[in-house]
């Protein structure tokens, strides 16, 4: 039964999706809206398993006092700063907690964002790392993905205006558009067969380990 | 250790270049900028190695951005879909009149969200998979039709030319070596060996072009943050 | 849309023009109306709409150009009352009536168009429709008929297997072969494994995906008792996932060496993740690390400091864009398919590895399609025979829906 159960809802709930889909009447129509309405109140709920599964590491930590506990308390104390300020955020501007000028929106934009954005950007030193790399190996498909890297860029940046990166420019246009889109194309449809197979051994409960 | 030096050399002409940028500038007098510059340093430290200061940012990052996740969703399902059209608005009561329908529409969600919290009990434990079914079995429903769109009828279709040319010849090609490349039934040998084998010729000079396609917007993403630096912090540029 | 022209009309209606309009007399010349007006019953919905079509005035964008607006009106007979029901801007062909209050009922529609100085045309012809409910969606066809192809090919080869029992044959996926090799040899070094699913929900195909190569995984450093790490975007894959490495502990019959805290909960911010898995693979130094899932922009940022710590890598994901940097940073990389495929490769179930023959069968009918399509556009290009209209047929079929 604790197999059963589960598995029949998986099975009831994705075929209900997919014969709604071909009927455009109400309330079929409507099946999908509610669906990812209602996800969004249960992942809510999921939210609260992952807080607690967070603190109650970051917690012992300091309890224990172990190596690093006060990085433990500054996570711990932020976390509980920022709900807050966003309950009173939401009290304030009746509901619409990130309204400029709301404390919540203040932390947003002066940490979150530039936090955000510098993680983003540790990407230049990354890619140029990873394409240094790429450069040394010396097997054939390394090559052909250093020669390919190596076209789209300098057609993207041309260097000096001549007629050479003006030939390149439309090169590397051109090998986006063909062999590139021609790849992309061939493992997208094959991502679409992957994924239509594995939705349904996991509507027919073939596939369930995500239960276990 | 030849790497290590080189990076301790390079912190220091960046942090005598900052300091000469904080004397010589007009740097913000605003304590928010400060404190966004700092953790924006803090971050870049990490490039050096792990330290105090990454170490610092890394948690302040995940308890802020806990919080500030937690809050939100507070607000976007448990107020906004929960709490107020039970309790407030009455969402279910239509023109005086109580609609079930209505009704199970909010509570249905939120008892399967409680159940979420079964896993803190010993014996019922088990119940957590019935809210995971309920969204796992949709979502694996809704998935199917804009996959097929977008990766199946669309893709299929650009693919399809009137004339055969060089290009067109190359598309083809391309596709269905890539699709040869994905045939897991059967062992790759002789034709379909090679022709997997110029599919994954395909697939790298894609990932190739991919990644050169995408590195000035990695680089952009630097100056963007160079220019908050050296503009909105130091006010070096203006 | 049609708020919108709404407030733009206003705007044009400034004072001042008001003014001038009020003190010179002008000579009023009515634009020509809009031509052919169809109305039919709009198609697949459920029912109490109507759409109309019909050709722009001569006046709109030619002529005297001076047409802004197309002003339409509904009559529940023939000779009127017509009320105005809504208004759509220039060069506009069509309009939607949503607003029809009973289906299977005769209504009749005229429109009128409309100049900047308000004045309004003569009226065009009168159309008349009834609108219909719908219970099939006729623009679906080719997800039914492609569907149910696909899904014949599974349950075809599922069945076999199961009742014939024939043997299936999988081709070697080499980043799946690694996942023993990369975890004995984090053994031998003594470091713990580390396993990121990424930055996907539990409803993601490709994280369910991993969550099946994950229980692989953790069989064998149950066996090799070593330590699995794994951090968490999504609390539903924390559980989940915490289920299933508690599952293959036991079937190792190491129950006791489960650690449940290690499998725990980080942040559902994109880089607030990254930054503190980057975090633990600097302070942990895995030996191995197994990206596996969904990964956006993030993915090179773990995969650059998971090599910097000397890991090896066996990366999988179904985000294209994200693909070239495992490939140039990982070890191993699971291409799109591939990681689908990893649950019937990993478990040799003859009923899994029964759809991976179906999505094969189906990949030599896209083939076909492409390859036959192609002809008949070429044969279409020359002029032969129907072929032409064929192509196009075909083509159209693709977009609909």
């Amino acid at each position: 039964m604790r197999r059963q159960i589960p598995l029949l809802l998986t099975f009831l709930t994705g075929v209900a999706i997919i014969i709604a889909f071909f009927i455009p009447h109400r309330p079929f129509n409507e099946v999908q809206d509610i669906l990812i309405d209602w996800a969004i109140i249960i992942t809510g709920f999921a939210l609260l398993l992952g807080v607690h599964s967070l603190l109650r590491k970051h917690i012992t930590h300091i309890q224990r006092k172990d190596s690093g506990w006060g990085f433990s308390l500054i996570l711990t104390f932020f976390f509980i700063g920022v709900f807050v300020a966003g309950i009173i955020s939401a009290f304030q501007y009746k509901g619409y907690s990130l309204t400029p000028g709301s404390s919540l929106y203040f932390v947003y934009d002066y940490m979150v964002i530039p936090l955000s954005a510098t993680m983003f950007a540790l990407l230049a030193f990354f890619i140029a790392s990873a394409a240094y790399r790429a450069f040394r190996a010396r097997r054939l498909n390394a090559t052909l993905l250093l020669v390919a890297a190596v076209i789209v860029m300098l057609g993207r940046v041309p260097i000096a205006e001549n007629a050479f990166f003006k030939f390149l420019t439309r090169f590397s246009d051109w090998f986006m558009f063909i062999p590139q889109m021609a790849a992309k194309r061939g493992i997208w449809i094959g991502i679409a067969l992957g994924a239509f197979a594995m939705s349904l051994r996991i509507i027919l409960g073939i596939e369930r380990t995500y239960l276990q | 250790m030849k790497e290590r030096k080189g990076l301790i050399i390079g912190s220091v002409i960046m942090i005598a270049i900052f300091v000469l940028m904080f004397i010589k500038g007009e740097p913000s007098k605003s304590i928010m900028v400060w404190i966004a510059a700092i953790l924006t340093l803090s971050i870049y430290s990490f490039l050096y190695k792990d330290n105090v200061f990454y170490k610092f940012a890394e948690h302040l990052f995940v308890g802020v951005s806990v919080g500030y996740s937690v809050s939100v969703v507070w607000q976007n399902a448990f107020i906004r879909r929960v709490f107020d059209p039970l309790f407030i608005t009455r969402t279910y009561i239509v023109n005086d009149k109580f609609s079930l329908y209505l009704f199970l529409g909010i509570v249905i969600p939120t008892l399967l969200g409680l159940l979420m919290l079964s896993i803190f009990t010993k014996k019922q434990a088990w119940l957590i998979r019935i809210p995971i079914a309920f969204v796992v079995g949709s979502y694996a429903g809704m998935g199917i039709a804009p996959s097929f769109q977008a990766n199946i009828f669309e893709q299929t279709r650009s693919t399809l030319y009137v004339t055969l040319s060089i290009s067109a010849s190359i598309m083809i090609v391309g596709v269905i070596s890539t699709l040869v490349y994905f045939f897991f039934s059967k062992e790759h040998k002789g034709l379909l060996g090679k022709t997997a084998n110029l599919g994954i010729w395909f697939i790298m000079i894609a990932f190739g072009a991919s990644f050169g396609y995408t590195v000035m917007a990695r680089i952009s993403l630097l100056i963007g943050r160079m220019q908050f630096l050296l503009h909105d912090w130091l006010g070096v540029i203006k | 849309m049609n708020v919108l022209l709404a407030f733009l009309f206003l705007i044009q209606q400034s004072p001042d023009s008001l003014q001038s309009d009020t003190t010179k007399v002008i000579e009023v010349v009515r634009p020509a109306p809009p031509t052919d007006v169809i109305a039919m019953d709009t198609p697949n919905d459920e029912g109490e709409s109507i759409a109309l079509q019909w050709t722009i005035s001569k006046d709109d964008g030619d002529g005297l150009n001076s047409v802004i607006l197309y002003n339409v009106f509904r009559a529940p007979s023939k000779e009127g009352p017509f009320d105005y029901i809504g208004t759509v801007g220039a060069g506009r062909t069509g309009y939607d009536d949503q607003d029809v209050e009973k289906d299977k009922v005769t209504y009749y529609y005229k429109v009128k168009s409309q100049t900047k100085d308000k004045v309004e045309s003569e009226a065009s012809n009168v159309a008349s429709a009834q609108s219909f409910p719908q219970w099939f969606h006729h623009g679906r066809w080719n997800y039914l008929i492609f569907g149910v192809l696909f899904t014949f090919f599974f349950a075809f080869y599922l069945s076999r297997a199961k009742v014939k029992g024939t043997k299936l044959f999988i081709r070697k996926i080499a980043g799946l072969d690694a996942v023993e090799e990369a975890v004995g040899r984090s053994t031998e070094m003594g470091k713990p494994v580390l396993f990121c699913p990424g930055i996907g929900y539990l409803y993601h195909i490709a994280t369910i995906a991993a969550l099946t190569i994950l229980g692989k995984i953790a069989k064998k450093t149950a066996e090799y008792e070593t330590r699995l790490i794994m951090p968490n975007y999504d609390p539903l894959v924390m559980t989940a996932a915490q289920e299933i490495v508690k599952q293959s502990y036991t079937e190792a019959g190491r129950p006791d060496n489960f650690n449940e805290k290690d499998i725990f909960y980080l942040t559902q911010d994109q880089f607030g993740f990254a930054a503190g898995v980057d975090g633990i693979m600097i302070r942990e130094k895995p030996g191995a690390i197994f990206l596996q899932g969904v990964f956006y922009a993030e993915s090179l940022i773990l995969a650059e400091t998971g090599h910097s710590v000397g890991a090896i890598q066996i990366a999988g994901t179904d985000r294209v864009t994200q693909l070239p940097f495992f490939i140039s940073a990982c070890d191993y990389t699971l291409i799109g398919e591939e990681m689908f495929a990893a649950s019937s490769y990993l478990s040799r179930d003859p009923v899994m590895l029964g759809t991976i023959k179906g999505e094969d069968t189906s990949k030599v009918v896209i083939i076909a399609v492409i390859i036959i399509g192609t002809i008949m556009g070429i044969l279409g290009g020359l002029n032969i025979g129907p072929f032409g209209t064929w192509f196009l047929n075909l083509v159209n079929w693709f977009t609909r829906g």
